[in-house]
């Protein structure tokens, strides 16, 4: 990507940036702030702690709800990874044959993948939860990821379908008439286009099954819970306390292998086109 | 392709005509099998995973039916359906969530692109803004929710004191943002605006990067200023990008729930449909009125895509051509 | 045929060498299949955590008491009470046979015996586990006249109140103080009272208190089918429960945030030093106000739920947890055996240090180590004894959020209408024509 801009522009783009970079932020800072505040001072109105207190990630890392929260996050893990990967893997294919082959049933499958994704999955959960316990799928991680898929698989077809009916239909013609196989102009000349499409549904779609609740708590019981639904076992000193300090701490920490996750690929998502590639 | 072959077909002889002729068919047959050995996985675990579910609900839409008492279960055809038409609260939920939906989606779109933009042409500082851009999409939605909420709570939160003193005592320190419908929504459309954003510039930013530098360049070096640019050059090139953002952003809005759920519970006239929905199917364990109030909310989102796809009139499964 | 005798060899076999393995610890796995009772617990501050002194360490002592026979593992169930119904329902609704034993807030247990959730309670187990108990407690544990689940600890509210702004406002609180003279208080003193009036369940357990503290109920039939419940809300009893929250709502003495109000906030109301007069709050409130950083304990004194009409005693708010034992366990037998060892008064005081919750069974109260750590032990029977249960239904959901849906915000609350159109939404929503 070339970055013929002028100083100028680079400054006005950095200094437009810090603006941005506060209002992303300040919610995240005051979840921190929350998550280090003693449970007294709750309610201090302030926004960042007087006191900094750590016993909320003492209690969800080594503490009382460390049992709670550490296999959920393994799992949270677990889960979303492996739909993710799944769900890009298929719909890359299937929407590079949506986007470049002509094929009967195109539109159906468009359709079907709209039409599943917006259901509402509250009314979805009951049969599923039923046929899961007939055939022993319920409470594990599997058990989850199917679901998670019936999430993931729509958008990212969609979102990919976008991508490579933008690229340009030359550039596999070109390695066609050079004699390459569908395969190979697939491998060779498209996937290497579509990386910002792929990366881009890469992270769509992990974040779709991070977030997911409905699917969590009604499909795991101990064994396969994930991180959304776990925060709903968190409990405060008492039953009618609420344990916010300990939930925003736990999403502080689960945020922390994301972010890890967003860093290493964000460069991936833009890494794309080069006019020379096009032209030439 | 096609015409390729038809050119080629046009100075051989009948047989040879009649040889590629049966090539090209060959060659379509043989599209048409990759083409659902490729789409085919795909296709068959998303049915696999919700038919039966989605045939349920629609079967349970036309019965009287609660998880306590499944003997009384009984068939009332289109009942459930006039109830829910007929009833104030639908029309008020539906209203609220068309609100919500317009005002979260179109403060989102522009939001997005300029951030795409930022995204897209910054040099420092690159790496650190684009992932802060990306990380409010990655915190829970339920936490996020608690967040927020607590962030204007009149006891807990320091927007109000904050906003006191920036209005330099003007803005009262007590008041109840969660005690009126318009001020609730306010809060409810700003967290989820701050939690969604990323979502859509994401998109558009990889449809950004697609958009051919050089179209830009060429308009430039024309004369045409950056407004201009925009609309003629960047925009109508990321078409079938802004569409898929908007399309399923507009989806996800229509659907909300945790935000609403979490902020008023639907008091103050917020509810939305999907919490109608919960409160059939959860609260009363009414599975029949529940699977209707979802049959309808369904029903209307297909609307919204078909309004979407017809206005942008991008066909993603057309191959040949644009 | 031959199952009877087999079974009555087998617990011979136990009664005998039971005691004897009960001597060797818990530390035995003999014969293979123990049976493993599974109890779904609400969280409680103990957690999972069998030292906690929550319901987990009664699970283990109540498996080793067993001597083998069984053991008693914990499930923790979600934080809030709805969340816990749907898991259970959901589960029950599909004849999961791997509940056992559940803690259920009393609200949910009509619903569930009604479903045939809950296995019958042996006749001759009665009455043990009523013994000593709390009428409120046994009444929330029946199901048309017979019990259907096990009474374990009893919840109620108390009238915390500041010792200074009672004085200042000429209010004698050691008889009893009606709502209005609290209101009054509240107003021309400039301070606050803390009540729970936001969207959620917590709002009708306080309009269920007013309404029966005015000796009115909420539902008048309990145990009719949905097209025949009679609700007691357009009454003089519902006119004057909504005339006290249209008046802590018009004069402002419910705080800034009203409508948001639940136990949290209400205690954050009364932890404010310079506007706090009064609150209406559960018993664990003592423990919370040192963890809030309240510096005037010292002025804080307890009293009676206010009365909502002037001479009639107050009925104080009922909570608490009951056990039932689920229908499709395998063993239910050994679930209410498990059931009498976990609810006896010994592991009801224990649980009662533990966590602050107050034990349904009377004698636990008079226990010193009780009195020493939660001084207003003998208000907290006392109201007990006066408290008043919500509404026993099957469809108390209905019921519940349709009362939440119409009360709501509570400045909109009035008594002339108000009480009318809850009645009607109620109603129709019962008979299907309408949505909740």
């Amino acid at each position: 990507m070339e970055s013929n801009l002028s100083t100028r522009d680079k400054t006005w783009l950095g200094l437009a940036a810090i603006p941005i970079i506060i209002y992303s932020i300040i919610p995240i800072i005051w979840m921190l702030s929350l998550s280090l505040k003693p449970s007294g001072d709750l309610a201090d109105g302030k926004f960042f702690p007087r006191h900094v207190s750590w016993t909320n990630y003492a209690l969800i890392l080594t503490g009382g709800a460390k049992d709670l929260f550490l296999p959920a996050l393994a799992n949270s893990v677990v889960v979303c990874l492996s739909a993710t990967v799944i769900s890009v893997v298929l719909a890359t294919f299937a929407a590079y044959a949506i986007a470049r082959l002509d094929f009967p049933g195109k539109k159906l499958i468009l359709t079907t993948a709209l039409a599943v994704s917006i259901f509402p999955v509250i009314s979805l959960v009951t049969p599923i939860y039923n046929l899961w316990r007939a055939i022993g799928l319920f409470d594990t991680q599997i058990g989850l990821i199917i679901p998670y898929l019936s999430l993931t698989l729509p958008i990212s077809i969609w979102t990919l379908s976008a991508f490579f009916k933008q690229i340009p239909w030359e550039m596999e013609q070109a390695a066609q008439v050079d004699g390459a196989t569908s395969w190979q102009a697939f491998r060779k000349v498209i996937i290497p286009l579509a990386t910002p499409g792929v990366f881009t549904t890469a992270i769509i779609s992990f974040f779709i099954a991070w977030n997911d609740f409905v699917f969590a708590i009604s499909l795991t019981s101990e064994r396969a819970r994930t991180v959304p639904a776990a925060l709903a076992f968190f409990t405060g000193a008492s039953q009618f306390e609420q344990p916010t300090g300990a939930i925003c701490a736990a999403a502080v920490i689960v945020t922390i292998p994301v972010v890890v996750l967003v860093l290493f690929f964000q460069r991936r998502i833009v890494a794309g086109l080069t006019s020379g590639a096009v032209k030439g | 392709m096609t015409s390729l072959a038809e050119d080629a077909g046009h100075e051989a002889s009948p047989q040879a005509h009649r040889a590629r002729k049966a090539a090209l068919s060959d060659r379509a047959r043989a599209e048409r099998a990759l083409g659902w050995r490729l789409a085919g996985p795909a296709f068959v675990i998303m049915l696999a995973v919700t038919a039966y579910p989605i045939l349920n609900a629609l079967w349970l839409s036309l019965f009287n039916y609660r998880l306590t008492d499944p003997n009384a279960r009984s068939f009332v055809l289109l009942q459930n359906y006039v109830v829910i038409l007929t009833d104030g609260l639908w029309w008020t939920a539906v209203g609220i969530t068309v609100a919500i939906t317009l005002i979260t989606v179109v403060v989102e779109f522009v939001l997005g692109m300029a951030l795409a933009m930022v995204m897209n042409k910054i040099v420092i500082p690159r790496r650190t803004l684009r992932t802060v851009i990306l990380v409010p999409y990655a915190i829970i939605t339920v936490v996020s929710a608690f967040a927020w909420k607590y962030a204007f709570a009149v006891d807990s939160g320091f927007a109000n004191h904050w906003l006191h003193t920036l209005t330099f005592g003007a803005f009262p320190l007590t008041y109840d943002w969660f005690g009126g419908t318009w001020s609730s929504l306010a809060i409810i459309c700003l967290s989820e605006i701050w939690k969604t954003t990323p979502f859509m510039s994401l998109l558009l930013l990889a449809g950004l990067a697609q958009v051919d530098s050089a179209l830009d360049e060429a308009a430039k070096v024309d004369g045409a200023t950056f407004w201009q640019r925009l609309y003629k050059v960047t925009l109508p090139n990321m078409k079938a990008a802004i569409m898929v953002a908007l399309l399923f952003r507009t989806l996800d809005a229509f659907r909300i729930f945790d935000n609403v759920f979490i902020m008023t519970g639907g008091s103050q006239n917020t509810s939305t449909v999907s919490l109608v929905a919960y409160n059939q199917t959860i609260s009363r364990a009414e599975i029949g009125m529940g699977s209707a109030v979802s049959v309808l909310l369904f029903l209307i989102v297909v609307g919204i895509c078909v309004v979407f796809v017809k206005a942008f009139k991008v066909d993603l499964a057309q191959v040949k051509g644009d | 045929m031959r199952r009877p005798t087999a079974v009555a060899a087998v617990l011979a076999v136990g009664v005998t060498v039971g005691p004897g393995l009960a001597a060797c610890g818990s530390n035995q796995s003999s014969a293979g299949a123990k049976p493993t009772l599974t109890w779904y617990i609400n969280p409680d501050g103990g957690g999972s955590d069998p030292t906690k002194k929550g319901q987990a360490q009664i699970a283990k002592e109540c498996t080793d008491a067993a001597g083998g026979r069984y053991a008693i593992r914990v499930q923790l169930l979600p934080n809030s009470a709805s969340d816990q119904r749907q898991q259970l329902l959901r589960r029950l609704a599909a004849k999961d046979s791997g509940i056992d034993l559940m803690s259920i807030d009393p609200v949910f247990v009509a619903e569930f015996a009604e479903a045939g959730f809950l296995a019958p309670v042996p006749r001759n187990m009665v009455a043990g586990f009523t013994k000593d108990t709390v009428n409120a407690a046994i009444e929330a544990s029946k199901w048309k006249g017979s019990l259907v689940a096990v009474p374990f600890w009893a919840n109620t509210q108390l009238l915390w109140y500041r010792k200074s702004v009672a004085k200042a406002a000429g209010l004698d609180m050691s008889k009893p103080v009606t709502w209005e003279q609290l209101i009054t208080a509240g107003r021309t003193q400039k301070k606050t009272i803390g009540v729970q009036a936001s969207r959620y369940e917590g709002y009708v357990v306080w309009l269920n208190a007013l309404i029966a503290g005015a000796g009115g109920k909420i539902l008048l039939n309990p145990g009719a089918t949905a097209d025949r419940v009679k609700l007691g809300l357009d009454t003089p009893a519902g006119k004057a429960a909504s005339t006290v929250i249209q008046q802590v709502a018009r004069t402002g003495v419910g705080g800034p945030a009203l409508s948001s109000t639940t136990e949290t906030e209400a205690l954050n109301l009364f932890s404010n030093s310079a506007t706090s007069g009064f609150l209406v709050n559960w018993p664990y409130t003592w423990a919370a106000l040192p963890t809030n950083g309240v510096k005037f304990i010292d002025d804080i004194g307890w009293a009676k739920y206010p009365e909502t009409v002037a001479g009639k005693p107050s009925a104080p708010p009922f909570g608490g947890i009951e056990l039932g034992v689920g229908a499709f366990s395998a063993h239910p037998d050994l679930a209410y055996d498990a059931a009498t060892c976990i609810a006896s008064p010994e592991h009801q005081k224990l649980y009662m240090l533990g966590t602050g919750n107050p034990a349904a069974n009377k004698t636990v109260y008079d226990d010193p180590a009780i009195l020493k750590q939660l001084p207003m032990a003998a208000l907290i029977r006392q109201s007990l004894e006066d408290a008043a249960p919500r509404p026993s239904s099957q469809y108390y959901g209905d019921i519940s959020t349709g009362l939440q849906r119409e009360f709501s915000p509570p400045n909109a609350v009035n008594p002339r209408t108000t009480p009318a159109a809850a009645t009607d939404l109620i109603t129709s929503v019962l008979k299907g024509n309408a949505l909740l």
